[in-house]
């Protein structure tokens, strides 16, 4: 199985809207679901510039954009792709 | 030609104060600098005030538009004596130096300045002009033409007779030792920064001291003509996308050492030329986004943030407990002398956004902002470059 890719943006808005929270998930994630997830940041995911998108902070898990991203929703969405990986 | 100027001292011992005192600067609109070096009278409080009024009425006289001979002469006559030595309260040397190499010395009772080119010593010529009020004080006046890689090396007599009476130094270490050192050195490190060398003579001479206690005050000058050390700085992406390329292309081939400074920024470049960026999975440290890095360039950070906090710290200087990214970037201009902002003017919609808790400033207005700290407070060159 591929491993689920966590992309969290680092970039200045994301940052200032509380993407430094999110830094937490480089910890926590690798704990939580072992070597099922691979945690990267980013120096700007480039989402911010296109308003359609949300709003930041933006994380993205594989392919999917979360926007007024949490250390939570990450968790939740890569709970949701491993289920329905298992499925 | 940059001129790299430093100087280094020791206190006599037991003393609490410099009897040396050293003062330089530069004038960046006439491409020029002066330093003058003086050493007052004795040691301790007494000394430095010598010294210090010494210097400072030198500096501040020549400053004024006076011609440097007259201001040298008028010190030189009028500086009283010590009523218990019977001779004059300071002694004093003064340089004027031109970034295109043009020197202008004068001596007064300070040791011969060593002058160094091509590994070897010149001793050039120079004029005498003697005190019009005071029989033993003579001035030497002395004009240079310099070049790339050549130095010149003041000091206190605290330097040339370290050692003084030492049964195998008699007469201390000299203007003869003091040459032989400075070449030897040299000729090791020939990039040598003033700074260094000039802690590397305050060194010899305190060893040459027997217990390594200075007898006088010890103080070297070292002016050294280089080439400027170089830092290029793009932040922001540029105003039309489609020079993108072009820009990209023009910051990396740059011979400076490079600096990004913005998370968009670093992508364009990453984007343009293909080379990966790498982002640091470290925490970042305290408010900060952590550094990246990309092959080929010296320092990648977020951009605003970091601007905005390397402004107060250069301002306010470093206090915090953990190094961050700005306080990298704040090394990384100190570390240069003439610094190149590219600075991309399209605006990220996204930094206006009225939800933002906290202010983001315009990237403009923190890019000048640190121009002028830079040229003002740590005299480097800047340049801007919107693009």
């Amino acid at each position: 199985m591929n491993k689920i890719k966590v992309k969290l943006c680092m970039g200045t808005t994301c940052f200032v809207m509380g993407a430094s929270e999110l830094q937490e998930l480089v910890d926590i994630l690798p704990e939580k679901f072992g070597d099922k997830v691979e945690v990267q940041c980013a120096t700007c995911l480039d989402l911010c510039s296109s308003s359609s998108e949300g709003q930041a902070p933006y994380a993205m898990v594989d392919y999917t954009v979360i926007s007024k991203a949490t250390v939570e929703s990450v968790i939740n969405e890569v709970e949701r792709k491993l289920k329905n990986g298992q499925e | 030609m940059f001129i790299d100027i430093d100087c280094a001292q020791e206190k006599k011992y037991n003393q609490n104060t410099y009897g040396d005192y050293f003062l330089s600067k530069r004038y960046p609109d006439k491409d020029a600098l002066i330093a003058v070096l003086s050493d007052g009278l004795g040691s301790g409080i007494k000394a430095n005030i010598l010294a210090t009024m010494t210097a400072t009425m030198l500096l501040k006289f020549v400053e004024a538009g006076a011609d440097m001979k007259m201001a040298c002469e008028v010190i030189m006559n009028s500086l009283p004596v010590c009523k218990v030595r019977k001779i004059s309260y300071s002694t004093f040397s003064v340089a004027h130096c031109s970034e295109d190499g043009e020197v202008k010395i004068i001596e007064e009772g300070n040791p011969k300045f060593i002058y160094i080119s091509d590994g070897k010593v010149i001793e050039p010529e120079y004029t005498v002009i003697d005190s019009d009020t005071f029989k033993n004080r003579h001035m030497h006046v002395y004009k240079l033409k310099l070049k790339l890689g050549d130095r010149l090396v003041f000091c206190s007599d605290g330097v040339t007779q370290a050692g003084l009476g030492n049964p195998e130094l008699k007469l201390g270490l000299r203007r003869s030792g003091l040459m032989r050192f400075l070449l030897e050195k040299i000729n090791d490190t020939p990039d040598i920064s003033s700074s260094e060398l000039s802690q590397f003579v305050v060194r010899i001479a305190k060893n040459t001291e027997t217990d390594r206690k200075a007898k006088d005050d010890i103080s070297c000058c070292v002016i050294y003509y280089r080439e400027p050390r170089r830092a290029l700085i793009f932040t922001g992406p540029p105003y039309h996308q489609e020079k993108d390329y072009e820009y990209a292309h023009e910051f990396y081939e740059s011979k400076a050492k490079k600096a990004i400074c913005g998370g968009t920024t670093a992508n364009l470049i990453s984007r343009e030329l293909q080379i990966p960026v790498k982002c640091n999975i470290t925490r970042s440290v305290g408010k900060l986004p952590a550094v990246s890095s990309m092959e080929g360039v010296d320092l990648v950070t977020e951009g605003i943030l970091t601007l905005t906090r390397t402004v107060e710290y250069l301002e306010n200087g470093f206090n915090e407990k953990e190094k961050d990214a700005a306080y990298e970037l704040m090394q990384f201009l100190l570390n240069s002398d003439c610094i190149e902002f590219m600075v991309g003017a399209k605006l990220n919609q996204a930094h206006y956004d009225p939800n933002l808790p906290i202010e983001i400033e315009i990237r403009k207005n923190i890019v000048k902002k640190m121009t002028k700290i830079l040229e003002d407070k740590y005299i480097k060159r800047v340049t801007l470059r919107y693009i």
